[in-house]
């Protein structure tokens, strides 16, 4: 069942459209995340469901209860907020309790629901301190408990990691996605890093200027980009564009010209209409290997950064425009000296004129992958 | 030499001889009133008038801090009224000001600026400049003769400045603070009860110190024009009563200022310790 839907859900401030009109449908215990650049309108429309923010058009739907005009206390939601908005007065116990103590609960009542909560965060031996005193991830957790203890249907994070450094980052990600599977309550994330993005959701919302440009899984989203926005946002380092002129389009092949770089041969149902367009093809940085492959071409690195498990090169292609490759391990490359990179086909990605990804199956209708 | 302090707070000898010459002019030039107020109240009257002026006082005591009380016996009625009026106004205006800060510091309504403008405007005219037209208007309400009519006054001139001194402290206070409790379900008086004010303590002490202050000092205007009563003079008006028709007893009047002041300073210094900064530490990640 799903629980929570928008529908043509719009914001404006005067004359300035921050969404427009977005249509998503959640399911009960999904973790959503919703990422894209700053800007894009994410933070906005998770203030919208949250009741924060007062919606220009369109409809939002919790559990089967149109809520657009409700206050968020009775939307069934939790927020926590990017930067916690502890109170600094409170203990960590009042802290948590406050929600209960507006609802106005009985005094054993909220030691009870506070301690559970106290205990699925690790936060029994804080329960006295003032957040002041506490680190960030600490902090963090008490931002959590505060919208635990509530027993939302739906929880709403908003960039709740950003101010944590990366290791606590990583740490708190993880038990965020535990905390998911402890209490199988739906949960709502918002992020500007993809990586938050790919390692905890379900499904992820890629928003760009107040549209949705795609929904789908992580590894939907990085195998089958819809467009070319989709396809450089996800995925680290970004994937390479290189542009070219279509020469042959087939229900089995897209030739296409890249110029200096040479003429790959695409196996997607193209139309015979892209036959002399402009079209973009897409390399993942990563599939990229050593030496000759089916579709092969010669990279001249400037910076080469080792990380050890894997290497880094920033290069520069025969017509001179930026590349990035990514080896495993640390490969005999130096700086300045070209080599041979090749690529299955298979593997890359074909964005029209448009910018609108050439899947493999579509318009012709084969399912090879 | 072993030195703990940090190198930038390091000096040289000369340099601390100068920072230290710097600070006693500053603290001569500030006090140096009060300081002649002083050695004056010590002195007998006779030695005041003598030429040369000394400026010690020769065999100086503290007999007019005990004969000032049998010359003006009203003198503890005009203490206890400078003190009673300061505190009810300032009572009053911090009931009047923390809603309306709050107000001007987090909603957004037509004719914010235009009316924090006006309030500052309102600052801009001293009391004197309206005099008559308040003379005017308390003598048509009858109330001519009161507390209150020293008391309505002090409150109106008093609540512009405490609103902009509030509402720039609750501005710092995180927007984030409200929704996390708008969104815990807290109505806006629950949240400004049980988050803001709080929060705003120390804010509230220096809008209630500078009101307490401002409302000692500028009693003495409202009580001159609005009232004729003697009981409920405050001590700036009542201090008249040291000037004599032939002369005025200078160190008596010396030493009713400083026993005036003395209860003042004490809520003053007794407020001061609510001054608490930092408060706000962990609300939020700046």
């Amino acid at each position: 069942m799903s629980q929570l839907v928008l529908s043509d859900l719009r914001k404006s401030f005067g004359d300035l459209e921050i969404i427009k009109g977005v249509n998503l449908d959640v399911s009960e215990g999904e973790f959503v995340v919703f990422v894209g650049p700053s800007g894009c309108g994410k933070s906005t429309l998770l203030r919208m469901i949250a009741g924060l923010e007062d919606v220009s058009g369109g409809e939002i739907v919790i559990g089967g209860k149109q809520v657009k005009d409700l206050p968020p206390v009775k939307r069934g939601i939790a927020m926590v907020f990017q930067s916690y908005a502890l109170y600094p007065h409170m203990s960590v116990f009042e802290n948590i309790a406050f929600p209960l103590r507006v609802e106005g609960l009985s005094e054993d009542k909220i030691k009870e629901r506070v301690g559970a909560a106290a205990k699925v965060l690790q936060l029994e031996s804080r329960l006295q301190q003032r957040p002041g005193t506490l680190s960030g991830g600490q902090r963090q957790r008490v931002a959590i408990g505060r919208a635990i203890v509530r027993q939302p249907k739906i929880f709403l994070f908003d960039e709740p990691l950003s101010n944590l450094d990366a290791a606590l980052r990583t740490e708190m990600r993880v038990e965020l996605m535990s905390l998911h599977q402890k209490l199988g309550s739906t949960m709502v994330y918002v992020t500007h890093d993809q990586v938050e993005a790919m390692t905890m959701a379900d499904k992820i919302v890629v928003l760009n200027a107040g549209t949705i440009e795609q929904i789908g899984s992580p590894l939907e989203l990085y195998h089958k980009p819809d467009n070319i926005f989709v396809a450089g946002f996800i995925g680290s380092p970004k994937m390479n564009f290189l542009s070219g002129t279509v020469t042959a389009s087939d229900r089995g092949n897209v030739v296409v010209d890249l110029g200096k770089v040479g003429t790959i041969k695409l196996p997607r149902g193209g139309h015979p209409d892209l036959v002399g367009k402009t079209v973009t093809v897409g390399m993942r940085p990563e599939h990229l290997a050593l030496g000759e492959d089916k579709f092969s071409f010669e990279v001249t690195p400037g910076i080469v950064e080792r990380l050890g498990i894997h290497t880094l090169a920033y290069c520069t292609l025969a017509d001179g425009k930026n590349f990035v490759a990514l080896f495993e391990g640390d490969p005999e490359i130096n700086q300045g000296v070209s080599f041979t990179v090749g690529i299955d086909p298979a593997k890359c990605q074909l964005f029209d004129s448009d910018g609108i990804a050439v899947h493999k199956e579509s318009q012709s209708g084969m399912h090879s992958s | 030499m072993k030195n703990s302090k940090p190198m930038i707070d390091r000096y040289t000898w000369y340099e601390t001889i100068g920072i230290y010459a710097g600070i006693a002019v500053l603290m001569f030039f500030v006090l140096a009133p009060f300081i002649e107020g002083f050695l004056v109240s010590l002195k007998p009257l006779a030695l005041l008038f003598s030429s040369p002026y000394s400026f010690w006082p020769e065999n100086g005591s503290f007999t007019a801090y005990f004969t000032l009380w049998d010359r003006v016996p009203m003198m503890g009625w005009y203490i206890f009224n400078s003190l009673l009026l300061a505190f009810v106004i300032t009572v009053v205006v911090m009931c009047l000001v923390v809603p309306a800060a709050y107000a001007f510091a987090r909603f957004e309504f037509p004719g914010r600026g235009a009316l924090l403008g006006a309030f500052l405007a309102v600052n801009m005219f001293s009391g004197a400049v309206l005099l008559i037209p308040l003379y005017r208007l308390m003598r048509s309400l009858g109330v001519l003769n009161t507390y209150f009519a020293m008391i309505v006054p002090g409150v109106a001139f008093l609540i512009p400045t405490a609103i902009w001194l509030l509402r720039a402290y609750m501005m710092r206070i995180p927007r984030e603070l409200d929704e996390a409790a708008w969104v815990d379900g807290a109505s806006r008086l629950y949240t400004l009860r049980r988050v803001i004010l709080p929060i705003a303590m120390p804010g509230i002490m220096v809008a209630a110190i500078a009101t307490f202050i401002g409302a000692y000092a500028q009693q003495f205007i409202f009580a001159l024009t609005f009232n004729s009563k003697t009981e409920y003079m405050p001590i700036g008006v009542g201090l008249f009563a040291f000037f004599g028709r032939q002369e005025v007893i200078w160190n008596e009047l010396m030493a009713a200022c400083f026993i005036g002041i003395t209860p003042a300073l004490l809520i003053i210094v007794f407020l001061q310790r609510y001054l608490v900064a930092g408060l706000t530490a962990g609300a939020v990640k700046q």
